[in-house]
């Protein structure tokens, strides 16, 4: 299948229209909410909650007896929540780091969940099948309706984000600060909270619980390397993942045994790598490229520097020297000699070299500012 | 109890304590969810040996699998060097694609083999006992038996050997490296550990079960006690105890073997969680509660030692003036009754020299800000707590 028929496809088959546009939606929401997580050093927490949510689902199936979406939704976000406040709760009041009560809540959530989950498919209800769509999602199982609902929850969240953004954005990075300025630091804490919680039962459907906390953390982390500015790395992400969404399910859809879910994270990390490697102020090859220039720079005033300690001994500082004199000082090389002559500091006349008058001033300026600081 | 039901019990007894170890110095060391990174990420690994031998069971499987989750933790800590983001995200970043590339595998591949997502992730401890070892064609016991029992035997040796450097480089790496133990090798020692045992471990009882394994009873040893040789004892003994309570819930409800195990270790935890006689939320809040109360009665004291007229020292001025409820008042009256600190005639409080002795030395206290010697002073003066 080439592209322009993937696109034509796009706009009329009706199963990949719902779920490209889900995608896109998802990813967008949960690059929005994710930035939060990662700048709030949480990235796990949408690890556990996915893994939280699903007694949730598996309980209120006993309860409703219906495979209704929407009530299982709201059973993983009761659960969901349950378990981050539980985890709030570990760490404030006893000495369990983070980490542990993140793995802890993460494993024992979804171990129960399991045992529901067996539990109910040996009950005589020929409902159940289907309910295990939630550990590893299942994209091809939205619907339009479910669209709808990501497309709302997006909405609200992003009109509470506009209309809170400057409590979110203070409570970021300076959360005591906050609470000397009279915020209500906990109501905003809980509300971004929720969001999370919200943004994650959503994606359970479509990528499932494991790599449903890899689409929170890629986008944002994405972002993170292109910017300082709050807004524009939630933008960032945002697009990020509804690229990762919609390249995800495009990818997916054009072979065949591909899940959707697998994609959509992979993509998204192709996207961190990416920025990982070009962002041009962080990324790691213009870091790179940076060392070795300052190396270099670094080398070449060295080097200088030795011939100013070399011309300060004579009267005439053009004296001409050997060039075998710098093979004890071992920060010279035939380029950096170059570089030099070329920049004027340097005369080279066969085997023997002098600094020019410029080259003196400027290994005089240089020796001084060394010494000043 | 049949011989099926016994060796179930005995491979989730042995899958527990292998887990516990090592658990109980993840949790030590901050690096609980590494635990978890590894199990998913592990997956890669299990396919690439499954498609080379075709054979579910053969040992390069659990080499392969141990080494891409000792290729975790390398790939983790080069992200977290890069100084590009933190350590927690790196990890949310490694191993959910790892685990993806392990997905797609299996999914691309999943006509002509025999090989489950669910099957890897969830595992299935009743099917352990029929998959039985042969030697020379005579039955030896099941297979995850010999395999986790042996895993169990290494981390044994290795825990008993190196006792002393993993305790020292656990609490200080400082001087772990300065007494000349790297703490490098100790930590990627714990890490392939940690890979192996979670591989060995999972194929009977699934991904998350061995993370539940390994952070949950050590989590909840940690609440009961600081000293290392007894968390291990205490964690090793809530393992047992959740998989033979679990394996017996499970029958009794007929579901997942793993989900019970790890409800149980649930229940324990929430369990000591409340109740820990120390560390348990139901004693930190009666403790916050008791010292909030001894701090009114402080300031209460000092009010009183402060002010000499009578006006100031009126029962009701309590409720007017420092503005406490009636229950409050009456709770920090009590308290000071009952410690023989003041005396009320006519509605006026005064301080006896008890109250007036305690009341100079929490000054001095205060004044000087010694230690926390105001505990001591409490456990000195005080007969009642708040």
């Amino acid at each position: 299948m080439d592209i322009t028929e993937y696109i034509k496809l796009v706009f009329s088959d009706y199963t990949l229209r719902t779920i490209t546009l889900g995608t896109a939606i998802l990813g967008a929401v949960t690059g929005m909410l994710g930035s939060f997580a990662v700048l709030r050093k949480q990235s796990l927490l949408g690890d556990a909650i996915s893994h939280a949510a699903l007694p949730g689902i598996a309980l209120a199936f006993l309860i409703t007896g219906a495979k209704d979406s929407n009530t299982l939704l709201l059973g993983a976000l009761v659960s969901g929540l349950i378990g981050t406040f539980w985890i709030r709760g570990i760490i404030t009041k006893t000495h369990l780091k983070s980490d542990t009560a993140l793995g802890l809540i993460l494993s024992l959530f979804f171990g129960f969940g399991m045992l529901l989950l067996t539990f109910i498919q040996k009950q005589p209800n020929a409902n159940q099948a289907g309910l295990d769509k939630y550990l590893f999602g299942q994209a091809a199982t939205l619907v339009v309706s479910d669209v709808w609902l990501m497309a709302i929850v997006t909405g609200i969240c992003l009109m509470v984000l506009l209309l809170f953004w400057k409590e979110f954005k203070i409570l970021l990075f300076d959360a005591d600060y906050t609470k000397t300025l009279g915020f209500n630091t906990k109501f905003i804490d809980v509300l971004i909270t929720t969001f999370i919680v919200l943004a994650i039962v959503l994606g359970l459907q479509t990528v499932g619980v494991v790599l449903m906390s890899a689409l929170l953390l890629a986008p944002a982390a994405a972002a993170r390397q292109w910017t300082n500015s709050l807004s524009t790395m939630i933008l960032l992400a945002a697009v990020f993942g509804a690229f990762s969404g919609v390249f995800g399910t495009a990818i997916s859809a054009s072979q065949n045994n591909l899940s959707t879910g697998p994609i959509i994270v992979l993509v998204a990390a192709v996207f961190v790598v990416f920025s990982f490697v070009f962002s041009p102020s962080r990324g790691l090859l213009f870091k790179q490229i940076r060392f070795i220039k300052n190396r270099r720079d670094l080398e070449l005033n060295k080097t200088l520097a030795f011939m100013y300690h070399i011309a300060e001994t004579h009267e005439n500082i053009s004296h001409p020297h050997a060039i075998k004199i710098l093979n004890n000082f071992q920060g010279y090389t035939r380029g950096s000699l170059q570089k030099l002559v070329k920049k004027n500091y340097v005369k080279l006349d066969g085997n023997m070299w002098s600094l020019t008058e410029e080259g003196f001033k400027t290994a005089c300026n240089l020796y001084n500012q060394q010494t000043d600081e | 109890m049949n011989s099926a039901q016994i060796e179930i019990q005995l491979i989730a007894s042995l899958v527990a304590i292998a887990c516990a170890i090592p658990g109980t110095f993840l949790v030590l060391r901050k690096m609980a969810m590494i635990s978890d990174a590894i199990s998913h990420s592990i997956l890669p690994g299990i396919v690439i040996g499954f498609f080379i031998t075709q054979d579910l069971n053969s040992p390069l499987l659990i080499l392969l699998a141990a080494l891409t989750g000792i290729v975790t933790v390398i790939l983790v800590e080069y992200i977290q060097k890069t100084g590009l983001v933190k350590e927690d995200t790196a990890i949310g970043l490694v191993f959910p694609a790892l685990f993806s590339i392990g997905v797609i595998m299996i999914a691309k591949n999943a006509n002509d083999v025999h090989l489950d997502v669910d099957a890897v992730l969830l595992g299935e401890l009743a099917f352990a006992p029929f998959d039985r070892l042969l030697i020379s064609g005579v039955d030896v016991g099941p297979k995850s038996l010999w395999i986790i029992g042996s895993i169990l035997i290494v981390t044994v040796a290795l825990l008993i050997t190196f006792f002393k450097e993993l305790k020292v480089s656990t609490f200080d790496a400082g001087l772990a490296a300065s007494l000349g133990f790297s703490p490098a090798i100790i930590h990627y020692g714990l890490m392939s550990v940690s890979s192996i045992t979670t591989v060995g471990a999972f194929d009977a009882v699934g991904a998350i079960l061995v993370v539940a394994l390994m952070i949950a009873p050590a989590a909840t040893a940690y609440l009961l006690t600081t000293d290392l040789k007894k968390m291990l004892a205490l964690a090793i003994t809530f393992g047992v105890f959740g998989a033979i309570s679990g394996y017996w819930f499970a029958h009794w409800l007929d579901a997942s073997i793993a989900g019970s195990i790890t409800s149980m270790l649930g229940l324990l935890f929430l369990i000591v969680y409340l109740f820990a006689p120390r560390k348990g939320i139901v004693a930190v809040l009666y403790r916050e509660k008791q010292q909030r109360t001894e701090v009114s009665l402080l300031t209460f004291l000092l009010h009183l030692k402060n002010h000499s007229e009578e006006e100031e020292r009126h029962v009701n001025h309590l409720n007017e003036h420092i503005n406490w409820q009636k229950v409050r008042s009456k709770t920090v009256l009590e308290l000071a009754l009952k410690n023989n600190m003041i005396l009320i005639k006519n509605n006026i409080v005064s301080l006896t020299e008890k109250g007036d002795d305690f009341t100079s030395q929490a000054i001095d206290y205060i004044i000087t800000n010694e230690d926390a010697e105001i505990e001591h002073m409490k456990d000195d003066f005080f007969l009642f707590r708040g």
